[in-house]
C-alpha cells in the first residue's frame, strides 16, 4: 500500500511540474507580453524599456528558471493592473468560488447519485423515466442558457430568489444549480451504469439466495462496489466545476475567480490569469490524488496487495 | 428410483417459459432427506433454470407457468416474494458455479458468513462470528480466525467454494441446491469439495439437488439422477440402475461419449450427431427425435411420456424395447 501511495504522489508531482511548464510555454507562445501592456502608439524605445524592465528580453531558459524560482517562493508576480501580488488578488476571490463550487457539488452529488441509484434499480419504471428526462436536460442545456433561464423564471418573474450577487444562502441557490447541473447528469449516468453493471454480478444473486431483499443487497454490497468508478468521476468533476465557474460567475455577477479570470483577460492582466490557470490545474491534480487515496479505503484489493 | 422415504423437496410438473417457449417442460422429481439428486444435461437443457426456480430466483425474462415446488408440506410456489425470502438461506440454500464471483469482493468473508446467519437469526454480531468460525472449521478451513478477516481475493477458488458452502449451510437448511459446484475448480479440489458435500449430507441429513454436466461427478456423489434434454426429463433413475442399464437413447449415447481408460489411444471420441434444438424448434414430438438413432415417425408426432421400466427407473422414449440394439451398436 505504501508503494501505491508513494507512486501516486510521485505521479502528482510530475503532473504539477508538467502543468507549470506548459503554462509557461503557452504564455510565451502567445507572443511578447510587453506588447499587451503598452499603449498602441508607444515608440519602439518605450517598448524596449518596458521589456527589459519586466525581464522579457532575457533568454527563455533564464526566464523559465526565474519563473520556477518565483513559484518556489509563492511569488507569482504582481498584477499589472492593480500593482499588488497576483496571488493575493486570486486568494481574496477564491472563497467565493469555493463556496459556489461546494454548493454545485452538493447539487451534483446530492441529486445525481440518488437519481442514478433509482434509475438503475427501477429500470423501465415511471420514476426512472422522469429522472432520465431530468438528467438528459441537465446534460444538454448549456450552462449560460440554464443560468439565464433560472434568473428569468425565479429571479425576474417569480421574484423568489435574488438575480445576482453573493452573500446569503438564497443567492447561492441558482448559481449552484446552474453550475451543478452538468455534473449532476454525469454523476447520475455513471452511478446508473455502474450499479447496473454490479447488479448483473453473481454476488448479487448469491446475496438474494441467502434471504436478502434486492434493496438490502444494493445497500450492503452493490453501492460500495459501484462507488469505485463514481469516485474517479468525482475527482474530475470537482475540477470541471471550477472551470465551469468562469461562465456561471459572469452570468450571476458572482465575485469569484471565474469572474476575475474574465476581467483579467479583458484587461490583459496575464499574471493573474496565470495564477488562476495554475490553481485550477492544481485542483485537478490534487483531486485525482485524493481519489487514489479514497480507493485505498474502499477497495481492500488495493489496500492489501500493493 | 430406490424405495423413497417421505420426499423433502418435490418438484411437480414444473414448466418455465421464456418468450412463449417452454424451456423447462413438465419436470418432476423428488428428493428425500440425506439424498443427492443429480440433474444432468448439456448447457441450455434447463437444469440451471430449474434450480433457480426452486430458490424462487428466476431471471426476469423467465416465468414459471405451471407446476408446483413443495418443501415438505410447504408450497414454495405459492409464496410471495417477502415470504419466500424467509425460506431462502434458511430452509433452502444454493451454491454456485463461480465461488469467487459469488462473494462480494469488498467485504470480508467472515462478515458475509455472519451476515447470512444474522439475516435469519436475531443474534449479536459477536455470536454470529462465533457461529461463522465454527462453520469454517466444519467445512475444513484451517486457521478460521485468520480466514474470517480475509477478503475473497486472498483465497483460492476451492477455499471460496468452502466459504460459499459455509454461507449456504450456516442456518442448517434442509435442502441444498448445488449448481455446478465444482466446474470451476481443479480436479483435486473438485474431489475434496465433493467429499465435503457427501459428509455434510450424511451428517446433517440435508437433501441435495446437484446440477452438473459431469457424469463423473454424478457417479461419485449422486443417489438418483434425472437426465434432462431440451427442457424435459429424458430419463430418471437410481444412479446404479442408470449407469448399468440406460433406458433412453440420449443417456446411452451420453454415457458412450465418456472416454474410458480402455479406449484405444487416439481413437475418436463417440459423439452425438446434430445439435440441441433451440426453443422455437421444439415441436409436438420427442425433442431428441432429430438426433436419435432409434427414431420413427411416431417420435416426430407425439411426445413420449415417462414409461416405467422397472424399479422406479423411468424413461421418456417410445422405443425402450429397442434399447439393447442401440447398446450393441454403441459397443
Amino acid at each position: 500500500m505504501a508503494q501505491y501511495v508513494a507512486q501516486r504522489l510521485l505521479q502528482a508531482i510530475i503532473a504539477i511540474f508538467g502543468v507549470l511548464t506548459i503554462v509557461f510555454v503557452v504564455m510565451h507562445l502567445s507572443g511578447d507580453p510587453t506588447l499587451l501592456l503598452v499603449p498602441q502608439d508607444a515608440s519602439a524605445e518605450m517598448i524596449a524599456q518596458l521589456r527589459s524592465q519586466l525581464g522579457f528580453d532575457r533568454p527563455i531558459g533564464v526566464q523559465y528558471l526565474d519563473y520556477l524560482g518565483g513559484l518556489a517562493h509563492l511569488d507569482f508576480g504582481d498584477s499589472i493592473v492593480q500593482r499588488v501580488p497576483a496571488l493575493d488578488i486570486v486568494l481574496s476571490r477564491l472563497p467565493y468560488t469555493i463556496q459556489l463550487a461546494a454548493g454545485a457539488l452538493v447539487v451534483a452529488i446530492g441529486f445525481g447519485i440518488p437519481a442514478g441509484v433509482l434509475m438503475a434499480t427501477n429500470r423501465g419504471g415511471i420514476i426512472a423515466r422522469i429522472l432520465s428526462a431530468v438528467v438528459v436536460t441537465g446534460q444538454s442545456v448549456p450552462t449560460f442558457l440554464s443560468g439565464i433561464l433560472l434568473i428569468f423564471v425565479f429571479g425576474v418573474t417569480l421574484r423568489w430568489l435574488p438575480t445576482s450577487g453573493s452573500g446569503d444562502f438564497a443567492s447561492m441557490i441558482m448559481p449552484s444549480i446552474a453550475l451543478g447541473a452538468l455534473s449532476m447528469s454525469t454523476f447520475a449516468r455513471m452511478t446508473r451504469i455502474s450499479i447496473i453493471d454490479e447488479l448483473g454480478k453473481d454476488y448479487v444473486r448469491a446475496g438474494r439466495a441467502r434471504g436478502l431483499s434486492l434493496s438490502q443487497v444494493v445497500a450492503r454490497h452493490v453501492l460500495r462496489n459501484a462507488s469505485i468508478p463514481v469516485i474517479t468521476i468525482a475527482a474530475l468533476e470537482i475540477g470541471n466545476l471550477l472551470a465551469g465557474a468562469v461562465i456561471i460567475e459572469t452570468v450571476f455577477a458572482w465575485p469569484g475567480i471565474g469572474q476575475l479570470a474574465i476581467q483579467s483577460i479583458q484587461s490583459r492582466d496575464f499574471l493573474v490569469v496565470q495564477v488562476i490557470v495554475l490553481l485550477i490545474s492544481f485542483v485537478y491534480v490534487l483531486t485525482s490524488v485524493l481519489a487514489d487515496l479514497v480507493y485505498v479505503i474502499v477497495d481492500p484489493r488495493i489496500r492489501l496487495v500493493r | 428410483m430406490s424405495a423413497d422415504p417421505i420426499p423433502l423437496l418435490s418438484v411437480e410438473n414444473l414448466t418455465i417459459e421464456i418468450g412463449g417457449a417452454s424451456v423447462v417442460d413438465d419436470v418432476s422429481f423428488h428428493v428425500a432427506p440425506g439424498r443427492v439428486m443429480a440433474l444432468v444435461g448439456e448447457s441450455g437443457c434447463g437444469k440451471s433454470l430449474t434450480s433457480y426456480a426452486i430458490l424462487g430466483l428466476l431471471p426476469d425474462a423467465a416465468k414459471r407457468t405451471g407446476g408446483r415446488i413443495r418443501l415438505h408440506d410447504l408450497d414454495l410456489s405459492a409464496l410471495s416474494e417477502r415470504e419466500f425470502r424467509k425460506a431462502r438461506g434458511k430452509d433452502i440454500s444454493i451454491i454456485f458455479q463461480e465461488p469467487s464471483a459469488s462473494l462480494d469482493p469488498l467485504t470480508t468473508v467472515g462478515s458475509q458468513i455472519a451476515d447470512a446467519y444474522r439475516t435469519h437469526n436475531k443474534v449479536s454480531r459477536a455470536e454470529a462470528y462465533d457461529k461463522a468460525r465454527q462453520m469454517l472449521a466444519d467445512v475444513g478451513i484451517p486457521d478460521p480466525d485468520r480466514r474470517l478477516h480475509q477478503y475473497p481475493f486472498e483465497l483460492s477458488g476451492g477455499m471460496c467454494q468452502r466459504i460459499m458452502i459455509s454461507i449456504a449451510l450456516i442456518c442448517s437448511p434442509r435442502v441444498l441446491v448445488a449448481d455446478e459446484p465444482t466446474t470451476a475448480l481443479d480436479v483435486t479440489i473438485q474431489a475434496q469439495i465433493l467429499d465435503l458435500m457427501k459428509k455434510l449430507v450424511s451428517e446433517r441429513g440435508t437433501a441435495i439437488v446437484l446440477i452438473t454436466h459431469d457424469m463423473g461427478v454424478v457417479a461419485d456423489i449422486a443417489d438418483d439422477v434425472a437426465v434432462m434434454y431440451a427442457g424435459r426429463v429424458a430419463e430418471i433413475a437410481g444412479v446404479h440402475s442408470l449407469f448399468a442399464k440406460p433406458c433412453h437413447p440420449y443417456t446411452a449415447l451420453l454415457l458412450a461419449s465418456v472416454p474410458t481408460l480402455d479406449d484405444a489411444p487416439k481413437s475418436d471420441l463417440a459423439t452425438i450427431e446434430g445439435r440441441v434444438p433451440t426453443p422455437d424448434e421444439f415441436g409436438e414430438g420427442c425433442r431428441f427425435a432429430s438426433r436419435c438413432p432409434l427414431v420413427t415417425d411416431k417420435c416426430r408426432i407425439e411426445q413420449p411420456p415417462l414409461f416405467d421400466c422397472g424399479d422406479g427407473h423411468r424413461s421418456a422414449c417410445w422405443h425402450i424395447d429397442r434399447m439393447p440394439e442401440l447398446m450393441e451398436a454403441a459397443a
